[in-house]
């Protein structure tokens, strides 16, 4: 009966480790194991000759000096993880004091702290001072949302996927005025003229309409122009050109006035 | 006391689920710990279900995420057991009905299966202790 019971314990745990493993190992590995082969061929003759010197050393020793290598590997293995974390870091840190120069905002940096588990992260929670609520998130790429909750030093940020968002939008150099909706993996733009509409892979930009988004902010491509029979308006949708899954930092714009000392 | 670990390793896996959610595949913690209690006892649906609505409020900020589907656990079960008589059949079905939204919530395939793959045995295990606690 014991045995029963413990049925699924033993098949079910193991199938749950080897898909996260799976899922977790990198595709370019793979790339990079094709030339192992190579790689082995030249580090041979080496190997050869310390397999051969390592006949005139005694255990001790080699097991002193294989724990003083290994521990050498790790502290470096964690050095190199922190530098290329820090230079990530630097990277998204240079790119948004770029985003940052449209007047009449005050400008913050915010370093994500949690996202939400759907496939397209609908939300975040982000770490930042004096951020208010329905202030502009951006990141280097484009627009991400706004600020909906602020508790303490962290605050919730609804992007642009939520549906309960609406962004005028336009085309730089055309009288386009449309307004793009979150459709919660997707992003569907309204009152786009069949006469006029973009191409496919053209960047739409904030409008400034509403005031409550700085104008030329990046925020969406176009992915699909659908001409309805019949009707004034095409059926466009659109992709978010901004990155918050997988960017740590992102800038915030509040409208406040910005006091002058 | 089962209950108090339960809900405090739920607490665990919605800030894993949040923290990691881009940078690698994981179930929902939570929903597999809370289905599996209710599935091994019908009667923890006092505290799974108001679990259950922090978790959906939390993730999708509505309680009209999972629970509406959980709810119907601790309705439907006593009746399908009093019709087929207790057994494996209907849990596994209403397991895999309660945890189907999570595909219409946003998450990928691969966390679902995650998710049932979690909850599967937690549920065996839960009943267990359960069965020697009676």
């Amino acid at each position: 009966m014991a045995v029963r019971r413990s049925g699924p314990w033993i098949w079910l745990i193991p199938l749950v480790i080897a898909v996260i493993i799976i899922s977790r190992l990198p595709m370019a590995s793979s790339v990079s194991l094709l030339m192992a082969p190579a790689v082995d061929a030249l580090h041979a003759p080496v190997e050869w000759w310390q397999s051969f010197s390592l006949w005139f050393k005694n255990s001790d020793e080699l097991q002193q000096g294989y724990l003083e290598a290994q521990k050498q590997v790790e502290q470096q293995a964690s050095l190199i993880q922190e530098t290329n974390s820090l230079r990530s870091e630097n990277r998204q840190l240079r790119e948004l004091l770029s985003v940052a120069d449209i007047p009449g905002y005050h400008w913050s940096a915010a370093k994500v702290h949690g996202r939400s588990p759907d496939a397209m992260s609908q939300y975040l929670i982000v770490q930042t001072k004096g951020a208010a609520s329905d202030d502009v998130v951006v990141s280097s790429d484009g627009l991400v949302g706004v600020v909906d909750s602020v508790n303490g030093g962290y605050a919730t940020v609804r992007t642009i996927l939520d549906a309960s968002l609406a962004v005028p939008v336009t085309l730089p150099g055309s009288p386009l005025a449309a307004l793009l909706r979150g459709q919660g993996n997707s992003l569907e733009v309204d009152f786009v003229p069949s006469q006029n509409a973009p191409e496919i892979g053209a960047i739409l930009y904030t409008s400034g309409a509403g005031g409550l988004f700085p104008p030329g902010i990046a925020v969406a491509r176009i992915t699909s122009v659908e001409p309805k029979p019949g009707e004034i308006f095409s059926h466009v949708a659109a992709v978010p050109v901004a990155h918050w899954q997988r960017d740590n930092w992102l800038a915030i714009a509040s409208n406040a006035p910005v006091t002058k000392p | 006391m089962i209950a108090a670990w339960i809900l405090l390793l739920s607490l665990g896996g919605l800030a894993l689920n949040l923290a990691f959610s881009q940078s690698m595949a994981q179930p929902d913690w939570t929903l597999s710990l809370l289905l599996a209690a209710l599935l091994a006892h019908r009667g923890s649906w006092v505290w799974v279900l108001p679990a259950t609505g922090f978790h959906d409020a939390v993730f999708y900020w509505t309680i009209w995420g999972n629970l509406p589907w959980l709810v119907v656990i601790p309705l439907l079960l006593p009746h399908l057991d009093e019709r087929l008589g207790p057994g494996l059949p209907q849990r596994l079905t209403l397991l895999i009905l309660t945890s189907l939204p999570m595909l219409f919530l946003g998450w990928s395939t691969l966390a679902w299966l995650l998710t049932l793959g979690l909850c599967v045995p937690v549920w065996f295990n839960l009943a267990n202790v359960y069965a020697r606690s009676a």
